[in-house]
């Protein structure tokens, strides 16, 4: 394959006075879009394969009744949609999703947040903070929710002879909604606030110290200085963590996978426990396919209001983004 | 020395949260000493002392067991990680080149829209990728469509799936790389640099940060994948570590008590490679944050 530039020696020496001709020509004028394609052909083909074919593909099944993977499908048109929002079990499983997303969103931007502030001073040995508070994230899901289990198994479980060493009646965890989600929001927040906490930090290591400085010349304090300048500096990775973590936390279930398994009687299931069960034990790919549509659509709004709230928000902090021009 | 009162304060909160945050693991390193007997037997506390420690859990792990299935599973995870982080890699730093570098029609439409394919839930493809491996044309004993088990449970699971391919990646790069004077790749033209060396010889360096803040964040992924094995795969021979502890977890069920103590050793195995991993490299996870683009 020629990808020589023109200048280079062997195509100067051999170039006659009207210029390169033939493929070499073709070549020079389309160079970008020859490249683009050989890189990105395979590319490509390859998400296609993951993800465009599949993604397509499970928006059709929607419309379909499968009971059986033999058994051949059949269009019902929106009749998996209006089940799903006449069925309790699954907008109450899509609630659950959104109430739980937002409450471990929350809770994981507040106390990311005052940890990394606090990561931001200057101590010593922070590193080593860092690495404990970030200890978790890169920890396996389905080993610590096995230790998870563990803490609250019935028979011999840590936290309840804990309790019971303190002369007080153990509590049955799993026989509760309540405790059942609240352990699974301490299993998110566990394993996803040391990662909050690094987000906000780099935001925080990015605001010029220029403007601190100039706010300092004009006798701010710290509480201004916090005010005026950190909280608009971290703005844009604020937008960020806010959208990406809503759109992660509503499609938790590992959790609820691995610690409730939607117990007790289907109370603490969310939607996409509730598609997955559908989907692999229960063989109902048309709900399983509507359900994640739906489920699709909500984060899709958070994703509209996500590219309207930064797009916006970069136009004005930041004259110099707009088209490169190259030469 | 005199401390300040907001330092001392913060050492306390950060100490204190992060012995909370890495209690789990210390519960695990002790109750990976137990033996099974004496763990039934015990009465467990937060802090479980055994009284006759063991390493038979460890010894199991690293190759006393009888059926070696705990190393096919090791290797299992550490050749889909390389193999995962290497092609993620490659795809997102030349994606990224393609959308940072070169100019054609269409290209801004094509990123923005690859981008938000990459915001659809996974589990909308979960299902249909099951069905299309399993109708997989030509693979597992099927005639063109039906009849076989297509790619199901088989090593190509691994080499399609997964986080192999990276969109969000592509992204970082090109975020990374525009921040890198155009003039940069004009002087190597003029210095009669092909494309080809353009690219590795002279953009790739540049790149390296991000790429290994998406070369450990694909490790990771890939390494405590278990949805990939779990819903793919079936056969002994393909499991990963971490799809090997709910397996562990049902078969030690079915014969009595669960082997908690060896499940817990396993957790451990799982864990402490990627806890090194990140302790030795992060300072590319801040520093890939923040070249994420997301300045403010």
């Amino acid at each position: 394959m020629a990808n020589e530039w023109d200048v280079s020696g062997n195509a100067a020496a051999s170039r006659t006075f009207d210029g390169p001709t033939g493929w070499r020509k073709f070549y020079n004028n389309h160079r970008d879009v020859i490249i683009a394609a050989i890189i990105l052909g395979p590319m490509l083909f390859w998400w296609m394969v993951v993800s465009g074919f599949p993604t397509a593909f499970g928006f059709l099944l929607g419309f379909f009744k499968w009971g059986e993977i033999t058994a051949s499908p059949k269009f019902v048109w929106f009749d998996n949609y209006i089940h799903f929002f006449r069925d309790p079990q699954y907008y109450m499983a899509l609630w659950r999703s959104i109430w739980i997303g937002l409450l471990v969103t929350g809770l994981n931007m507040l106390i990311g947040f005052l940890i990394a502030l606090l990561m931001n001073l200057s101590l010593f040995g922070k590193a080593i903070y860092r690495t404990m508070w970030y200890v978790p994230v890169v920890t396996s899901v389905v080993a610590t929710t096995q230790i998870f289990n563990i803490f609250l198994d019935i028979n011999n479980g840590v936290i309840d002879n804990l309790i019971k060493r303190l002369g007080y009646e153990p509590i049955l965890w799993q026989y509760s909604v309540g405790w059942g989600v609240f352990w699974i929001v301490v299993y998110s927040l566990w394993k996803g606030v040391g990662g909050m906490a690094l987000l906000w930090l780099a935001g925080l290591q990015a605001v010029d110290p220029i403007l601190y400085e100039a706010a300092e010349i004009d006798g701010a304090n710290r509480l201004q200085k916090f005010w005026n300048v950190t909280l608009p500096g971290i703005k844009p990775i604020a937008t960020y963590a806010i959208i990406t973590g809503l759109i992660g936390a509503v499609q938790i279930y590992e959790q609820v996978m691995f610690i409730t398994l939607g117990g007790p009687y289907g109370q603490t299931e969310v939607l996409v426990f509730r598609i997955l069960r559908d989907g692999f034990f229960d063989f109902n790919m048309g709900m399983a396919g509507a359900s994640s549509v739906v489920l699709f659509a909500v984060v899709f709004i958070f994703t509209v209001f996500y590219f309207r709230m930064f797009a916006s928000d970069n136009e004005k902090s930041d004259p110099r983004r707009g088209r490169r021009k190259r030469q | 020395m005199k401390v300040k009162p907001i330092n001392l304060f913060g050492h306390i909160i950060l100490l204190v949260g992060g012995l909370v945050m890495i209690y789990p693991l210390i519960f695990m390193v002790l109750a990976s000493t137990f033996t099974k007997q004496e763990y039934a037997a015990t009465v467990l506390g937060p802090f479980p002392i055994a009284i006759k420690p063991t390493f038979a859990n460890f010894r199991i792990i690293v190759g006393a067991a009888k059926d070696h299935l705990v190393q096919i599973y090791f290797f299992n995870s550490l050749f889909r990680t390389l193999y995962s982080v290497v092609f993620a890699s490659l795809t997102a730093f030349l994606g990224g080149f393609v959308f940072a570098r070169l100019r054609f029609r269409g290209k801004d439409g094509l990123f923005l829209f690859m981008l938000a394919t990459a915001m659809i839930p996974g589990v909308v493809a979960l299902i249909p990728t099951y069905i299309e491996y399993a109708r997989w044309p030509y693979a597992g004993g099927n005639n063109i469509f039906m009849g076989g088990k297509g790619i199901l449970d088989s090593w190509w699971v691994y080499m399609i799936g997964g986080p192999a391919l990276n969109i969000m990646g592509a992204f970082l790069v090109k975020q990374s790389m525009e921040k890198v004077p155009i003039e940069l790749d004009e002087a190597a033209k003029i210095d009669g640099a092909s494309t080809f060396r353009l690219i590795f010889q002279i953009l790739l360096p540049l790149q390296l940060p991000i790429l290994a803040f998406i070369a450990i964040t694909t490790a990771q992924a890939t390494w405590n994948d278990w949805g990939t094995p779990f819903f793919f795969t079936s056969s002994d021979k393909l499991q990963t570590l971490p799809a090997a502890i709910t397996r562990i977890s049902s078969i030690a069920t079915s014969a009595g008590v669960p082997d908690y103590p060896l499940m817990i050793t396993l957790g451990l195995g799982i864990t402490f490679p990627m806890l090194l991993i990140f302790f030795f490299f992060q300072r590319f996870f801040v520093q890939g944050l923040a070249n994420a683009g997301l300045k403010g």
